[in-house]
């Protein structure tokens, strides 16, 4: 039998309250949530849906680490060597709490929306109608792909010193996003962002106390993406002298092969009976 | 909007749970408040020499007389320039030069971030010995002179 302790908590008080379950060979955390769930308390609240590490929604804090409740598996938690037989869930920190283990995740999102997590070219009518084919060699797309995986969990933000105390810096998930699309060829948005990141609550905010990487259930390692962020802001003001040229160099389709595809023209429609 | 669960200084400062480079930035955070803290008591301390000579010559007079509790504070002063600023040679490779935090590759399975990685830790360590190498000397230093250690 194992003890779980659940911070609960329903919107005007909070308090803690504890459960007996008996895990299975191979539950998670995620598992023993819904076994309480089903067989013990229906009122208990938090998010999941995958199951499988992929989503990010069952983010919450155990055993005080931020993780995902389904990657979380109860006999690696037991051993750990200061585990005392409780599990001790809570709602991930630095978030405000909606109900239970549900966090308010919308300033999460907006600050995410803020370095504009998208390409962004100079001439915007280039999205619409490409000109030309934008080419990413594989050796550039090792530049930014590793922080591609970030899945929006929100575990970094959690275990951020700096976030707990300034709620208003960016925070490590959108600040290794806005470097995954600096870093990329085909992106000529660094001016745009460069006021959103380029501030005291922005990248020079964060200290590199490494929690964000530490905790991240995929790999992204956003203390290095804010790091690189942090060198590459300072090259480009004070040793290229100018703003807006890209990290690496971007490939000229048009210039390099004389027959690329154009793109096909915005009232292009498929004919059903063409090929009949 | 609800108020924010758990945030503010402890949480920021506690660094149980996480990785060696959480309790090398939480270190770093009190050095800098302790020196910060000393910076103006020195400048409340300079400021006596407008007193002239006589209260000047008082002012250290006083501070002499604090014996033990003066050698513990510069002792700890000392410990506190010493980490913070060897510390913050680390953190200037790590940021300003992009140093010793691994390339950008493909996220394999275990995951382990390269900037956590081992010439992190190398950095770290090596940073300790010194540090605590050069503490200790301090701490004789302040001893020998108070006549306690022979130099």
């Amino acid at each position: 039998m194992t003890r779980v302790r659940i911070l609960r908590n329903d919107g005007s008080k909070q308090w803690w309250q504890e459960y007996d379950v008996e895990p299975r060979k191979g539950s998670t955390v995620l598992d023993l949530l819904l076994n309480i769930r089903e067989t013990h308390d229906h009122t208990l609240a938090f998010r999941h849906s995958c199951q499988m590490g992929s989503c990010g929604s069952c983010g919450m804090v155990i055993n005080g680490k931020p993780s995902l409740a389904c990657q979380t598996r109860i006999a690696d938690l037991k051993s750990e060597p200061l585990f005392n037989d409780t599990i001790r869930i809570e709602p991930l920190y630095s978030y405000p709490v909606i109900k239970d283990l549900v966090v308010d995740l919308d300033d999460f999102v907006n600050k995410h929306k803020s370095i504009k997590p998208y390409i962004i070219r100079k001439n915007p009518e280039e999205l619409e109608e490409a000109p030309m084919e934008f080419r990413v060699t594989p050796a550039e797309n090792l530049n930014f792909i590793q922080f591609d995986y970030c899945i929006m969990c929100g575990l970094c933000v959690a275990a951020c010193p700096t976030v707990s105390l300034d709620p208003q810096f960016t925070g490590p998930q959108a600040l290794a996003q806005a470097y995954r699309y600096i870093a990329d060829p085909r992106d000529e948005g660094f001016n745009e962002r460069q006021s959103i990141l380029d501030t005291s609550h922005g990248v020079w905010r964060c200290h590199f106390a490494g929690s964000c990487s530490y905790v991240c259930p995929k790999g992204v390692d956003p203390a290095k993406a804010i790091q690189l962020l942090k060198r590459e802001i300072l090259k480009r003001k004070f040793v290229r002298g100018k703003a807006g040229a890209s990290v690496a160099v971007v490939v000229q389709p048009e210039k390099s092969i004389s027959n690329a595809p154009k793109a096909p023209p915005l009232d292009f429609k498929m004919e059903a009976d063409q090929h009949e | 909007m609800n108020k924010r669960y758990k945030s503010g200084l402890f949480n920021s400062l506690n660094p149980t749970r996480y990785n060696l480079e959480r309790w090398s930035y939480t270190l770093h955070r009190i050095t800098g408040v302790i020196l910060a803290l000393f910076l103006i008591a020195h400048i409340f301390e300079i400021y006596h020499v407008t007193l002239g000579i006589a209260g000047w010559n008082q002012t250290m007079e006083e501070l002499s007389n604090l014996g033990v509790i003066e050698l513990i504070g510069m002792w700890i002063i000392a410990g506190s320039a010493l980490y913070h600023g060897a510390n913050g040679l680390r953190l200037i490779l790590n940021e300003v030069f992009g140093l010793l935090l691994g390339k950008p590759r493909l996220p394999e399975y275990p995951y382990s971030p390269l900037s956590l990685g081992r010439n992190q830790k190398i950095a770290i360590y090596t940073i300790t010995l010194i540090v605590v190498a050069l503490w200790i000397w301090a701490g004789l230093y302040l001893l020998a002179g108070l006549g306690i250690v022979r130099w």
